[in-house]
């Protein structure tokens, strides 16, 4: 077992190095236009370049600390809203009406009108991103809150919890796997709307940079860009899944 | 329908964007009366121009999620039935999915152009993954017993598939459509924001620029619409295909 876990991504790497090498032959031998796909070597030697010269570092800052921080914004909107809709039925009935009417807005389309008001600043990206992430992460709250074992609350009720003791060691910690599977979600959805928001307002960031360089047909920065975007992704959803199995550790199936 | 809190905050929050911009409280070219917004919107389809695009982006999506959803069905299947082509390409696929969307619009505008093919491509891509996750969990879930009955009366492996297995995963693949459905719409319209003239997203940019809040806003109301009636038809849709499944007893996931 032990080793044919470490046997199966061993195969799958084996495939991408193929995919790769193959890649390169293609360029090489004049099967793909250079101008559209440059070889790899050369992309990984650009790559290198950005990373080495610390070149890199400004543009990816500045698309993280935007994706962080329009992350924790709607995250923490969506759990205070969700859990407070969960939990008061007045709230619920004068908030779900609302929650559904703009819920189904696609929030891209929200960027042009908020560049109106916001600018092309750090405001109107995450304003954006933390629209996108407010949503799914409100909906999987209010949805972890019902599902509250009926039976404790009774239990937490008979112990005389006051509410709000309830709310922070009953009923969040019980809704927390939805929770996080909304934040989850919302993660993948705020990488989207901060690089889509970059490209639109045009200043800076990674979105802007992979969108510039592809008009000013620079294309191996485009692709070293596009990798190190890939490459951040993958590092943000792999860290979130580490920090939700550690945040569930108790719920071991 | 019972009037509640719900409805007069949506009502009084409507109002109070009318009195904002009629009586000047919000005094900005950006901020035009709904009544301004729905009249632009009406205007707009009765020029028959926005039902050109509207027509023009739906069938860019439908295509693309036709492409991307079968790739996504018959990738989930080989996957699930022959683990060999998982435990292959897994690592590919997982490398991919991470990289937002918009990101890999630049690289697709060199290869396919500006026009459908591209964007059409974008929205197959999008439209993969989830079909694909569910595709592969549906699978998994079948009843071992079902697929060993068919063993047991014969049916070869092929027919296996397409008879016993699809079917009973089709719930699993459906919410994974249902999914899909609402990405594709946003990202075909991201697409046309970031390339193009084509389409609703080319659209709302344009107005934007145009500095015609009326229109942009009216595209924005119009794009809610459309992603809530998507969404109502297409549950309406999957309550007809799997029925079967409804009548079990079980409730929409």
């Amino acid at each position: 077992m032990r080793v044919d876990r470490l046997l199966a991504p061993l195969s799958g790497l084996v495939v991408l190095a193929a995919l790769l090498l193959g890649l390169e032959w293609a360029v090489e031998a004049g099967l793909i236009r250079r101008a559209l796909m440059p070889a790899p070597s050369t992309i990984a030697l650009r790559l290198w370049d950005l990373l080495a010269s610390g070149d890199a570092m400004a543009p990816m800052m500045q698309t993280l600390r935007l994706v962080f921080t329009g992350f924790a914004i709607g995250s923490a909107i969506g759990i205070a809203a969700g859990l407070a809709m969960g939990w008061w039925p007045s709230v619920f009935r004068l908030l779900e009406p609302l929650v559904e009417l703009v819920r189904p807005i696609p929030k891209s389309a929200l960027v042009p009108p908020l560049m109106l008001f916001l600018g092309i600043g750090f405001a109107m990206k995450v304003t954006s991103v933390a629209l996108v992430v407010t949503f799914p992460v409100l909906v999987n709250t209010l949805q972890g809150v019902r599902g509250v074992d009926r039976v404790m609350l009774d239990a937490a009720r008979t112990h005389g919890w006051p509410a709000r003791h309830t709310l922070l060691h009953l009923v969040l910690p019980a809704a927390l796997p939805l929770v996080l599977a909304g934040m989850r979600i919302s993660l993948g959805l705020a990488m989207v709307l901060a690089v889509l928001s970059e490209m639109l307002a045009g200043e800076g960031g990674l979105g802007f940079l992979i969108l510039d360089m592809q008009r000013s047909f620079r294309v191996r920065d485009m692709y070293a860009w596009l990798v190190i975007l890939a490459v951040l992704g993958l590092a943000l959803n792999w860290l979130f899944i580490l920090a939700e199995r550690r945040a569930l550790h108790w719920q071991r199936r | 329908m019972r009037i509640t809190s719900g409805t007069w905050l949506i009502l009084g929050l409507l109002a109070l964007w009318e009195a904002s911009a009629r009586l000047g409280w919000v005094d900005s070219p950006n901020w035009p009366a709904l009544s301004q917004v729905l009249a632009a919107l009406a205007a707009d389809m009765a020029t028959g121009e926005l039902p050109a695009r509207i027509c023009g982006s739906l069938w860019r999506m439908g295509a693309g999620l036709a492409a991307g959803g079968l790739a996504g069905v018959l990738t989930g299947l080989a996957f699930a039935l022959i683990p060999l082509t998982a435990r292959l390409f897994g690592v590919v696929v997982e490398l991919l999915r991470p990289i937002p969307v918009p990101a890999v619009i630049p690289p697709l505008v060199l290869f396919l152009g500006l026009d459908d093919p591209m964007k059409i491509t974008v929205v197959a891509l999008t439209v993969f993954f989830p079909v694909l996750t569910n595709t592969l969990q549906g699978v998994q879930a079948v009843e071992p017993d079902s697929i060993a009955m068919g063993r047991t009366f014969g049916i070869g492996p092929l027919r296996r598939a397409g008879f016993i297995i699809l079917p009973a995963a089709l719930p699993a693949i459906l919410a994974g459509f249902r999914v899909a459905l609402a990405l594709a719409l946003v990202v075909t319209v991201v697409a046309e924001m970031i390339a193009g003239e084509q389409g609703i997203g080319s659209y709302l940019v344009l107005m934007q620029f145009a500095g015609r809040a009326p229109e942009m806003y009216g595209v924005i109301v119009l794009l809610a619409a459309l992603g809530y009636a998507l969404n109502r038809g297409f549950v309406a849709l999957e309550r007809r295909l799997i029925a079967w499944w409804y009548a079990a007893g079980r409730e929409a996931a």
